[in-house]
């Protein structure tokens, strides 16, 4: 049983490993502070929640697992917070590459103000 | 709750007998306990008191508002979202992991307006905030007034596309609000969604 559970750990470990490389790859690849914003916060948060579950399931009796717990869910209420942040002073600051946007309603919204 | 609020809901009331105001504040506190808690990562009788102590000291030393907060809770919903926003994040961090790896310089994204349906602070905020957290999507933008959300989404592929953010997007709120939103809000829903068609359909027309 502790055999299957340790695999399934592996598993997710390598699989928030990997989503954590694309992220960071991602992060250099990609051309503008948008698209970055995206990696740069978000895949990050999956590959984080998959490598904490693996974790967590190798320390399983131990009651530190809640502390892994926390890590998580502050991640969660801070990083949304953060990257609205970051995007809409890009965007309000005309850090925005208007090419690599096919459609831009809040630009038309804000011609017709 | 029996509280009048305002709509910023930090309306505090004064006139409360003590063990009113104290029970309104005790989750937090308890919340407050439960972590200290976990941080010790020691569930013995004496690290609760020692949290609880703590927490209360914090709480009344910093004197924080008691804010009344307006929500309901409908598990059966807030399962769905629960399974709706992960699986969300999971199809689209693979996806976004993807652009990234392979020709990220042609991705293209798009900002799209989407007009929210409900007007509680507390679920625009949680809505926001559930919006940013899945990627893909990003909140640029939040029009308080016109209650307008506009989400910068990625990628966005062919003429399709924004509308697909969209319908992601709505479904996520649709959850929400059944999840979490007072009667009231649900009926705020209802009726937002009921006429809407004709005039978002029209003004999205005349964009396209």
């Amino acid at each position: 049983m502790t055999e299957v559970l340790d695999w399934i750990a592996i598993v997710l470990l390598l699989a928030g490993a990997a989503l954590s490389f694309a992220a960071g790859v991602g992060l250099v690849r990609f051309p503008d502070l948008l698209s970055r914003m995206h990696t740069a916060a978000k895949p990050q948060i999956v590959g984080l929640a998959l490598i904490l579950a693996g974790i967590g399931l190798r320390l399983y009796p131990d009651p530190r697992v809640g502390v892994l717990a926390l890590i998580l869910l502050f991640q969660i209420f801070t990083v949304p917070v953060a990257s609205h942040i970051a995007g809409r002073v890009a965007y309000r600051t005309g850090r925005v590459r208007s090419d690599l946007i096919a459609v831009d309603e809040l630009q038309e919204q804000l011609d017709r103000d | 709750m029996t509280v009048d609020h305002g709509s910023s809901a930090s309306t505090v009331p004064t006139g409360r007998p003590w063990y009113r105001r104290l029970g309104g504040r005790l989750p937090t506190v308890l919340w407050l306990t439960v972590m200290w808690v976990v941080l010790w990562g020691d569930p013995s009788p004496g690290t609760a008191v020692a949290g609880f102590a703590v927490a209360s000291v914090c709480y009344s030393a910093a004197r924080l508002p008691h804010i009344p907060v307006r929500l309901g809770f409908r598990p059966q919903h807030a399962l769905r979202l629960v399974l709706h926003v992960g699986y969300d994040m999971l199809l689209s961090s693979v996806r976004v992991a993807f652009h990234g790896l392979w020709r990220p310089k042609r991705t293209r994204g798009a900002i799209v307006a989407i007009p929210v349906r409900t007007d509680s602070d507390f679920l625009l905020a949680m809505f926001s905030g559930l919006v940013s957290l899945v990627t893909g999507t990003l909140v640029i933008e939040l029009n308080r007034n016109q209650g307008v959300l506009y989400v910068h989404g990625l990628p966005v592929n062919g003429p399709d596309g924004p509308e697909e953010l969209r319908a992601q997007v709505r479904r996520t709120e649709e959850l929400l609000v059944l999840a979490f939103g007072t009667a009231e809000d649900l009926e705020v829903f209802r009726l937002r969604a009921g006429e809407e068609p004709a005039g978002a359909a029209g003004e999205r027309g005349e964009n396209g």
